[in-house]
């Protein structure tokens, strides 16, 4: 008696303590990114601070507009953070590809509004890695408004161009099928064609050229020129009006592509 | 011993052959390691065009370092990669009971299920930087500082299984250890650049307590005939002293298993 008295809330006791075990998982990865977001931002901060080490100025940049570009890099990172590759690549695989094509809306514009929103999501997940930018690196935060304003019309317009173009490439799973290689392909890519390691006005004129070709870098770097202030607010509407024409251009081609390749649709399975 | 090295060869032979069923994947598996390092050491280029040196390291120099790092990792990418899914692929899959079972070391048979070709990629890299910044920098190959080169690379490539092998251990308790792993195995990417470039804790933290440093930054010094470069040597006592700990620890992991039941 006394022993089942003993045994009986040992086993709810175990399910209690199972409830705290789910929860730190999911738990665990928040202070795990915050961590891992500190040190990409460190060994950034104090390379920097090493490469200005007795200069000045840099291709016409100080260090702290530097330091103040690479830490917004960071903090604005998942504007060119668009999973569509391993979206199609999934719902290729799993067959769910065919029930959103017979859906009564455009594929396109589901797949936009749900970039869309993760971008949203992931912005307010960067929260605390922009807190520590500011109390541990001391990043200066922009105040004009007006600088604000014209920087979200330019990271809106780049990251559309983007997902339209990464909506291209997407589409050649429809062809190889292959999906992890390619993606990580594509990651290692971006991570210095986005601008977000070293400023475009530092590289030489041949690879700012191929940078500015490819749309990574207007999500990423184009709009935090503007925001750093290392594009002047005049040069905004020229800025603006290129970027349209990337939307409009890669919107086109992307239609265009889409609609050779889903006659390739082969699913695997589902 | 000859047993295992016998018995890795076989595990090894039967990967290969189950790799090079889809060819096109092992290439675009090894070379999307090449692209990620691409990124960063293009960055570095860019920067290096502009300033002479880095806190008094040189462009080729500063290849030095990443590529001593980048050896030492790849070798823990290609022979110990699954330490890394030992909670999420077998601990949570009830697989890893399939090690318990047979009659050879459960942590040996873990790493000998999968050699990662990721990690040949990394390995390329490491080589290729190594070469070309020791041409450039004209550095005198004596026998000591051949030696010094086998044995940093050997043992970094230690001091990151070991680390990782100390971290994935949490798997028997809290199943998905990634992030336990991530936490330690990321502070290797300080170690690709110069340590003297970070504050005093930064470098005491990357000598003596995740010794990453000791697989690129001290042997680079060496071979440069720099100051402190001495302490490369210390290299190969941080990995044993770290591998006995990290096998101890998995003994004693091993021993709270318990299973997820499925």
């Amino acid at each position: 008696m006394i022993r089942r008295l003993l045994r009986e809330p040992g086993k709810y006791l175990a399910i209690l303590g199972m409830v705290p075990k789910v929860f730190m998982a999911y738990q665990i990865w928040f202070w795990v990114s915050l961590v891992l977001g500190t040190i990409a931002m460190a060994i950034l901060y104090f390379f920097w601070r090493a490469v200005y080490g007795g200069t000045q100025a840099i291709a016409g940049l100080t260090l702290n507009t530097t330091l103040t570009y690479i830490l917004l890099a960071q903090v604005f990172r998942p504007l060119t953070d668009i999973d569509l590759i391993f979206d199609f690549g999934y719902n290729l695989r799993e067959g769910g590809i065919i029930h959103q094509l017979l859906r009564p809306i455009n594929f396109q514009g589901m797949y936009y509004a749900q970039s869309l929103g993760f971008l949203g999501m992931q912005m307010v997940l960067q929260i605390p890695i922009a807190l520590v930018a500011t109390f541990v690196f001391g990043l200066t935060w922009p105040t004009d408004l007006r600088v604000w304003a014209a920087f979200l019309v330019s990271a809106l317009l780049g990251f559309t161009a983007l997902f339209f173009f990464v909506y291209c490439v997407a589409c050649l799973t429809f062809y190889t099928t292959e999906v992890w290689g390619l993606g990580v392909l594509f990651f290692g890519m971006s991570l210095f064609l986005s601008g977000g390691l070293v400023p475009l006005a530092m590289m030489p004129d041949w690879l700012r050229t191929v940078v500015l070709a490819i749309p990574f870098s207007q999500a990423l770097a184009v709009p935090l020129n503007i925001l750093t202030g290392i594009t002047p607010l005049d040069q905004v509407h020229q800025i603006w009006l290129t970027q349209a024409l990337w939307v409009l251009g890669l919107w086109l081609a992307s239609n265009l592509i889409f609609r050779v390749a889903i006659r390739k649709v082969t699913v695997q399975g589902g | 011993m000859t047993r295992y090295l016998s018995l890795y060869w076989l595990f090894l032979t039967q990967r290969l052959k189950a790799l090079m069923e889809y060819r096109v994947n092992f290439i675009i598996g090894a070379a999307s390691t090449i692209f990620l390092q691409a990124s960063s050491i293009l960055a570095i280029w860019v920067v290096m065009q502009k300033v002479p040196t880095l806190n008094g390291w040189n462009y080729d120099e500063i290849l030095l370092v990443y590529g001593l790092i980048t050896l030492a990792k790849s070798i823990n990418h290609m022979f110990a990669d699954n330490l890394w899914t030992l909670g999420r692929v077998y601990i949570r899959s009830g697989g890893f009971d399939r090690f318990l079972v047979r009659p050879i070391d459960p942590l040996f048979h873990l790493l000998a299920d999968r050699f990662c070709q990721d990690g040949v990629g990394n390995f390329l890299v490491g080589v290729a930087l190594v070469v070309k910044s020791s041409l450039a920098l004209a550095i005198a190959w004596t026998p000591l500082k051949v030696l010094l080169l086998l044995v940093a690379v050997i043992s970094g490539g230690f001091i990151f299984i070991a680390l990782n092998l100390l971290t994935c251990t949490a798997a028997f308790w809290i199943v998905d250890s990634v992030p336990v792993t991530r936490l330690v195995f990321d502070n290797h990417l300080f170690a690709q650049y110069p340590l003297s470039i970070y504050p005093k804790a930064i470098g005491i933290l990357l000598t003596w307590v995740v010794p990453y440093g000791l697989a690129s930054f001290y042997p680079a010094a060496f071979l440069l005939d720099r100051e402190l470069g001495w302490l490369a040597w210390l290299a190969p006592l941080a990995a044993a002293l770290l591998l006995y700990l990290g096998y101890r620890f998995f003994q004693f992991g091993l021993r709270h298993y318990s299973g997820t039941g499925t």
